[in-house]
């Protein structure tokens, strides 16, 4: 797998963690590119014409293809090892932060640095977190066990990086990337007195965007307590000034009219329909006029066949993303305009993930992920 | 949430959310734990070529010695054994059934005499 670049606050795995861990990674690989396309063949060879046969025309829809596919025992095989890959990730990586759990707090308690920290313990976690952990992390971005933990975020800084196969990058940053890039590729000369990153996690992205913008104040906001701690902490080791605290990006505690950048990274998906207007709404108010919303998500599109839309939808239904298949089904733009944006200036902007060539799965252009972006 | 420093920290392991179900609860299990067997022989068999150049660097033996190792005919005999018990162990399962089979025999053949 691609390498990790370490530091302070990295929950470094010892030989068999790391072993495990790597195995995790090939094996998801072997699942991805040697058994996953073979649901292609199983649906054109036998479970289309089975269902052609019984019903006299094909599918309709993903919903049906769905009913017939999740009865072949090559799409199931795949399947069943998809999810417990998927377990197998999250167990690999927690057996290394449960061992150095004690460590990494006293650690993350010495660090100094810039940035801050502001932790709301009155905050209530949204119920689309609570009912069940997304993308099956046990106990996802807001449970404590112990005080001042930071668990969830050593976690999934980790976590992510393998799930991703190392295409987020060996900083783990690549989203911020592809933000920032876009950002500058569209508004070269814009200047950024304030931006806001919401649902920040650990900061992957926003660390990236504040290397590269020293003279911008950053503040990012999350629910998660522990995945902040880490956040926080990991910034100050990677020498990143971001202010951190926790916030429902649903009510924001900004003044109105603050920021010149509102954006987020893969957090639309991971709410819920009311949550989403609410968020947009907030964008919208602690935007400067004139200033930028920029949201990256998760492919939005459905496909060209149902088939393809199909073969999207793993995730949604085995993986814990059970809003990312309402969102695929709304507009974004009418959303916008109903928080106040113009309807003029609201746009989808596809954006390639090619932002290392050859360093990622992801790479090819094909892949493609949305962005929603507007100006106040 | 008082941390408890003799205490050792337990991570929740377990993803809040159902499950869905593969082929049937059983045979899903069955392939996790596949899945996570081949996991853990990856991780021995890393730790085991660890072990081997570490040797070699540390001029004990050298890889190669491993490739030309004569097995004697008493190691032979230790291995055939140990790996006869390897088998029946993780057959147990296939032998646990035949076994009742062969006992439900016996009980019946005795009822019948
Ligand atoms: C997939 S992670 C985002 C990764 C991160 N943005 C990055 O660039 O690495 C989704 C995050 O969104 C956060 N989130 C979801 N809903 C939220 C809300 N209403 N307010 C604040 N954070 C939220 C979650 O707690 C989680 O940390």
């Amino acid at each position: 797998m691609l390498q990790q670049i370490m530091h302070e606050m990295f929950p470094t795995p010892n030989h068999d963690e790391e072993a495990r861990q790597e195995f995790v990674n090939d094996f998801r690989m072997h699942l991805a590119t040697k058994v996953c396309p073979g649901s292609v063949p199983a649906y054109f060879k036998r479970v289309m014409p089975a269902f052609v046969k019984e019903h006299g025309r094909e599918p309709k829809d993903r919903h049906e293809i769905r009913r017939a596919m999740t009865r072949d025992p090559f799409y199931q095989m795949w399947s069943a090892m998809q999810r417990s890959s998927q377990e197998m990730v999250w167990d690999s990586v927690i057996d290394s932060v449960e061992r150095q759990l004690p460590d990494l707090i006293a650690k993350a308690a010495v660090l100094n640095g810039k940035g801050s920290l502001t932790l709301d313990p009155e905050l209530e976690i949204p119920k689309y977190h609570t009912a069940f952990d997304i993308h099956l992390q046990p106990g996802a971005y807001h449970t404590d066990v112990v005080q001042n933990d930071l668990a969830a975020g050593a976690v999934y800084d980790r976590g992510s990086f393998i799930y991703a196969m190392g295409g987020l990058g060996e900083h783990n940053d690549g989203m911020g990337r592809i933000t920032r890039n876009f950002f500058r590729t569209r508004f070269p000369g814009r200047k950024l007195e304030r931006v806001l990153d919401l649902g920040c996690t650990i900061g992957g992205s926003v660390c990236f965007w504040s290397q590269q913008e020293p003279e911008t104040e950053f503040h990012a906001i999350d629910v998660g307590a522990p995945c902040l701690r880490y956040g926080h902490a990991r910034a100050r080791a990677i020498g990143a000034g971001i202010h951190f605290s926790q916030q429902n990006a649903e009510a924001l505690n900004f003044p109105d009219a603050s920021f010149d950048l509102v954006m987020s990274h893969i957090v639309l998906h991971e709410t819920s329909r009311t949550a989403l207007q609410n968020i947009f709404n907030e964008c919208y108010r602690v935007l400067k006029p004139g200033g930028v919303m920029l949201h990256l998500d998760l492919q939005q599109r459905w496909g060209q066949s149902p088939l393809d839309a199909f073969l999207g939808e793993w995730e949604i239904y085995n993986n814990n993303e059970h809003f990312y298949g309402q969102l695929k089904e709304i507009d974004c733009g009418e959303v916008a305009v109903n928080a106040g944006f113009d309807k003029a200036k609201f746009g989808i902007h596809h954006v390639s993930t090619t932002w290392q060539d050859d360093q990622t799965p992801y790479g090819e252009s094909s892949f493609q992920l949305p962005i929603y972006l507007a100006e106040k | 949430m008082a941390t408890d420093a003799k205490k050792p920290i337990k991570l929740p392991r377990t993803a809040k959310g159902k499950k869905p179900v593969y082929f049937d609860p059983v045979t899903d299990k069955l392939l996790s734990m596949i899945m996570t067997l081949m996991g853990e022989l990856s991780v021995v068999r890393d730790r085991l070529d660890t072990v081997e150049r570490l040797a070699e660097k540390a001029k004990v033996f050298k890889i190669d010695d491993i490739e030309n190792y004569e097995i004697p005919d008493e190691v032979n005999a230790v291995r055939m054994e140990r790996r006869a018990a390897y088998i029946a162990r993780v057959l147990k399962t296939v032998q646990d059934e035949l076994d009742s089979l062969q006992q439900d025999d016996g009980a019946d053949g005795a009822a019948k005499k």
